[in-house]
């Protein structure tokens, strides 16, 4: 049997934005499907983000983001992420976002963004896959 | 909880029609061909069992006058007026708000001029946490999911040319920590454009739930203080206001963030018996408040749960009202409420779907007998709604007035077996869930000891997995999707709103009389160590031009913060 150290996910909501449901089922999903997964909560502010992405040592940032402002705060996260010098934490994002809006933002490092509607098999199917890319001594069960 | 006895029943169905019935239906159920039904069990949205058949057997425990009556009557399941829409159609009260209060000013005066009965004005992120636009914490977000406000003069900007004392205006201040500013500042601008407060009709969201279980963020005020600031309003508003709602119990919102059908009315009646309670606790009477107490409530996809949702909602309320508080005029039994046709059952995927179900959401809340309805924009899942998003929304309204017949006649499901069924199948679940809430010490309690939360995260979650597993088919998401999208929406985007919030703000603090506005903030603080209602004092801080954001900091620094369990 390989020993396989799970994978730690941080679903954050960023912003004053109350609309917590994805977040909190994406959280529920990613955890029942075997990773460790940290719940920031609301009220976020990137900078507390980022450094609980640190402390946790954690393989990817999930950013939920229903309020429209996913074009301040992805830049904020990734530029933040930059300073600090951590090349090795995928960020990736759901929510209200719209697709046009994805070009930019996936220029800037950001992994896969899924809409409302998104079936949470296919984020745990593609957190496995990106990560274990980056990872190959980790995975989900 | 039995009604009061009257000399002669009226049931439906009796005697020997209902046995007839009753073995002929036997006799069908027994030959039924259950193996050629498509499932295996039918369920209603909130997982109720759905049978094949209703017949009057299914209701024949009803009692007409006790448990229908008549509309304009308690126990008013058949609708809170004799005439409902035959007399004047639901308020068309569409949700608008955006960027700074200049530009939704605008937004406000073109949906009036299409045609809008009443303004449902939202407030952005900031603003309804408590924060100026300018704060650190709302770096992203001014001017987000609704109009920035941070003084009174933003209030100023954002009516004007609008007569509040004519049009009915609904404040979605969420959140009670909001609300007290923002109602206040609503209040003292009427004040200044000569309007007496009697005369303002309209309605403020105001509910302890949404800043302490709903949409939880660490460091809220705590459910304690929430709840206090909530009926703080709700005592001013008795007293001064009277024709204004100074509570929605927002049902709508604990079912976007997860409830199902029967556990959204459940925790808005127990929130609003908690709220009567205190309004006695604090030497009002009965009748002097409940017929103000009004609620808000969502549409989801189950159609005819729905309408029975809001029909078994109408019979409890007025039972409790009655019973357990005494009331003598039948307004205070009568509950009104507004519908918000269900945002989180819409899709991103092939969104112009979303005007399909939005129409149907609309009709189950004009079948069901709201006072009030919004419908949500086709870019619900996208992004605030555009201009032609918002018209279309309220041209569904309009259409379902004017063309489909509806509004004929009043509560034309009623004696329908399922809707009568189902009516009162609801009605248990809610009574059930409210013994429980009861059980607890009530609903400050449930919220303190998470078991809102917990009821909500669990229901969500279930959903998902519903939708998951196929169980629940949504078009375009889990069946009948599409690869590539045949329409791509226009996405709206939101005006500047950050720089022109903080220039206002840095001139109204630089004109301002310094000494006023610190008076006005230590009025605060003493009256929050006094434990006195806190309306007269923040009423007076934003005539100061005090800022949202400076007295929610006053409020925080007095009552202390909570940090929600998270599920």
């Amino acid at each position: 049997m390989v020993f396989q150290k799970m994978l730690r996910i941080l679903i954050a909501k960023p912003g004053l934005d109350g609309h917590d449901r994805g977040a909190k089922v994406v959280a529920r999903a990613l955890s029942n499907a075997g990773m460790e997964v940290i719940y920031s909560g609301l009220h976020q502010t990137p900078e507390l983000i980022v450094h609980t992405a640190i402390d946790e040592d954690v393989d990817a940032i999930g950013l939920s983001i229903l309020s429209g402002a996913h074009n301040t705060i992805f830049p904020r996260i990734m530029r933040l992420l930059e300073e600090k010098d951590v090349r090795d934490i995928l960020v990736f994002g759901g929510g209200s976002i719209p697709r046009k809006d994805w070009p930019p933002l996936q220029a800037l490092g950001v992994g896969r963004i899924f809409l409302p509607g998104t079936d949470t098999r296919e984020i745990v199917a593609y957190l496995n896959e990106a990560l274990l890319e980056r990872k190959p001594d980790k995975g989900a069960a | 909880m039995k009604p009061d006895p009257r000399p002669e029943r009226t049931p439906l169905h009796s005697g020997n029609a209902l046995s007839c019935i009753e073995k002929a239906e036997a006799k069908w159920s027994r030959e039924y061909p259950k193996d050629r039904e498509r499932l295996d069990a039918f369920k209603t949205l909130s997982g109720l069992n759905v049978s094949p058949l209703y017949t009057p057997t299914a209701v024949s425990g009803l009692d007409y006058l006790q448990d229908l009556g008549f509309p304009g009557e308690p126990p008013f399941v058949r609708g809170v007026h004799p005439t409902m829409y035959r007399g004047r159609t639901w308020t068309r009260r569409q949700l608008a708000g955006y960027g700074p209060p200049e530009e939704t000013n605008k937004r406000y005066r073109f949906l009036l001029d299409a045609g809008a009965g009443g303004i449902n004005g939202v407030f952005d992120y900031p603003t309804l946490r408590g924060y100026d636009s300018n704060d650190p914490e709302a770096f992203a977000d001014a001017g987000r999911g609704g109009v920035a406000v941070d003084t009174i003069e933003d209030m100023e900007t954002l009516f004007e040319g609008i007569p509040i004392d004519e049009v009915s205006i609904s404040l979605v201040t969420c959140q009670p920590i909001c609300n007290i500013s923002v109602q206040s500042m609503f209040f003292a601008n009427a004040q200044a454009r000569g309007i007496p407060l009697d005369r303002l009709a309209g309605t403020s969201q105001n509910d302890f739930l949404m800043e302490t279980a709903v949409a939880i963020a660490p460091g809220v005020s705590t459910p304690h203080a929430s709840f206090k600031l909530s009926c703080d309003a709700i005592e001013y508003c008795a007293k001064y206001a009277v024709k204004w709602n100074p509570v929605s119990f927002a049902g709508y919102n604990y079912r976007e963030a997860g409830c199902n059908a029967y556990q959204e009315i459940a925790l808005v009646m127990a929130n609003a018996l908690a709220c009567i309670e205190e309004m006695l606790k604090r030497g009002l009477k009965i009748d002097d408040f409940a017929p103000r107490l009004s609620f808000f409530l969502s549409a989801h996809n189950d159609f005819l749960e729905e309408i029975s949702k809001y029909r078994a909602a109408r019979r409890i309320w007025s039972r409790l009202v009655r019973e357990r508080f005494k009331a003598e005029n039948p307004r205070s039994q009568a509950l009104r409420f507004h519908v918000q046709t269900a945002g989180v059952a819409l899709t991103a995927q092939q969104p112009l779907n979303n005007i399909a179900r939005s129409s149907y959401h609309a009709m189950a809340a004009a079948l069901g007998g709201a006072q009030s309805v919004h419908v949500d924009g086709f870019d619900e899942a996208l992004c605030n709604p555009t201009e032609l998003s918002s018209l279309t929304a309220l041209r569904t309204q309009q259409i379902l007035q004017l063309e489909t017949g509806i509004t004929h006649t009043v509560d034309p499901l009623a004696g329908s077996y399922y809707v009568e069924h189902l009516t009162h199948e609801l009605e248990e679940r809610i009574l059930g869930l409210l013994d429980e809430i009861d059980g607890m010490g009530g609903i400050v309690k449930a919220v303190e000891e998470g078991w809102v939360h917990r009821t909500i995260s669990d229901t969500a979650y279930a959903y998902q997995n519903a939708v998951e597993s196929g169980e629940m088919p949504i078009v375009g998401v889990n069946c009948h999707r599409l690869e590539d999208e045949p329409y791509e929406p226009e996405i709206f985007t939101i005006p500047e709103t950050l720089a022109v919030q903080e220039d206002k703000l840095a001139r109204i603090r630089s004109k301002r009389s310094t000494a006023q506005a610190q008076k006005a903030l230590d009025d605060i603080r003493r009256s929050c160590d006094r434990d006195d209602n806190l309306m007269e004092v923040i009423v007076e801080a934003v005539k100061a031009r005090v800022s949202e954001g400076e007295i929610s900091r006053t409020l925080k620094s007095c009552y202390g913060t909570w940090n929600p369990p998270l599920f």
